[in-house]
């Protein structure tokens, strides 16, 4: 979700100026331009523009509101950016499966979070595990981080992990599934030699 | 290994060494997979500061103005430039050219997955997807490599599309060890279970002699 607002406003923004310095350029070099000026010897904003527009009951306290939601809006974009919304808990339904609303209990996300770290830690060749949780708590969703140890073999450490980690955790939770995205990284070490 | 480089190999000399094509097809088991897209939150944490900065300095002048106290000087001094620089003036045009290209580096920012360093991974399942660092696959294969006898040293160089090996042999018959190292890093990047299977070109040469 923050992956895709960052990309709409990042390109929004990105198009925005790109029309602005390509207009400014058109112009400048006596091109058929969008600007509205009068050839590349007229200027961007004359003092006549400002007075016209300054004139205008409307425009200041349009300008102050337009600046005041750009200013809040930033702030709570950039919030977001520095925040990992992370899921506190996650609901177990431990109810029939036909009636839907049986007793349901809650689990601390934290808690899942280090019991699936300590079973992705045991698989052969795995160093670390980091595993947090985002979605929504009927929903969640798992991001693995493996640290690899020297001679670990990443297709069969993933494969072990989905067979290993993601069933105990669905078996347990009673979840239908738990989508997971995994990275692979290693500890860096000298080149070392068996013999 | 039957590698046809093999028979051009002694013409070169022992010294150096042509690359060999090795034995497995790249792309023979390759599945389509989707590349993980960045989050972009560097960029997208630089455009919200710089314009909540500048859009803040604006309102605060502004209002500053608007309850009739001085506005600041810079302000002026902006709309003056502004007004009395026609739009061929070279300060204009670089402007114009900055802002245009800081737009389109964002326009690519936004447009592109990023993330160049992350190798799919083929799934095991639907539930899981996964990528590998690129330089975590060349620590792998690298350990491998170093595995082999009469390897003293290897360079292993992961590509999105190509893996780079380079191998000192300070024993054992150059082209022995090149083949061994064809097999040994095949299987190595078969295990790697990447989506994409990578071409491999591996370069066996002898040490510099110690002075």
């Amino acid at each position: 979700m923050l992956r895709v607002i960052n990309r709409v406003v990042v390109g929004l923004a990105g198009a925005a100026l790109v029309a602005l310095g390509l207009g400014v350029l058109l112009a400048g070099l006596g091109l058929p331009g969008f600007l509205p000026v009068d050839g590349p010897d007229d200027v961007l904003i004359s003092d006549a523009d400002r007075e016209r527009v300054s004139s205008y009951g409307w425009w200041w306290p349009t300008v102050i509101a337009v600046l005041s939601v750009v200013v809040l809006l930033g702030l709570w974009w950039l919030a977001a950016q520095l925040r990992q919304r992370r899921l506190g808990e996650v609901v177990i339904d431990t109810g029939e499966p036909e009636s839907g609303t049986g007793p349901r209990a809650l689990l601390r996300g934290r808690a899942l979070e280090d019991v699936l770290a300590a079973e992705a830690t045991g698989i052969d060749g795995v160093e670390r595990a980091s595993v947090s949780l985002l979605g929504r708590r009927t929903a969640p969703r798992a991001h693995v981080g493996l640290v690899l140890g020297p001679r670990a073999s990443p297709a069969a450490t993933v494969v072990a992990l989905r067979s290993r980690m993601l069933r105990e955790a669905c078996e347990s939770t009673g979840l239908p599934a738990l989508p997971t995205e995994v990275r692979l990284r290693a500890v860096k070490h000298r080149p070392e030699r068996v013999t | 290994m039957s590698d046809d480089k093999t028979l051009v190999a002694p013409e070169k000399g022992d010294w150096e060494q042509a690359a060999s094509s090795s034995g497995y097809e790249p792309g023979a088991q390759s599945v389509a997979e989707r590349r993980f897209w960045a989050v972009r939150r560097v960029p997208a944490a630089l455009v919200a500061g710089g314009g909540v900065l500048m859009a803040g300095v604006f309102l605060y002048d502004i209002v500053k103005v608007r309850a009739e106290q001085p506005g600041m000087a810079w302000r002026h001094r902006l709309a003056d430039e502004l007004a009395a620089r026609p739009l061929d003036d070279v300060w204009v045009l670089l402007g114009g050219a900055a802002v245009l290209l800081l737009g389109a580096w964002l326009l690519h920012l936004a447009c592109s997955p990023g993330l160049r360093g992350v190798l799919p991974m083929r799934r095991p399942g639907d539930d899981v997807r996964a990528g590998i660092d690129r330089a975590t696959a060349a620590v792998v294969l690298r350990d491998r490599a170093m595995q082999i006898s009469g390897v003293q040293a290897v360079r292993v160089a992961v590509g999105r599309r190509r893996v780079l090996a380079r191998a000192d042999a300070h024993f054992r018959d150059l082209d022995d060890v090149r083949a061994d190292l064809d097999a040994v890093l095949g299987e190595g990047i078969n295990e790697l279970g990447l989506a994409r299977r990578p071409a491999l070109s591996v370069h066996v040469r002898r040490p510099a002699a110690k002075g």
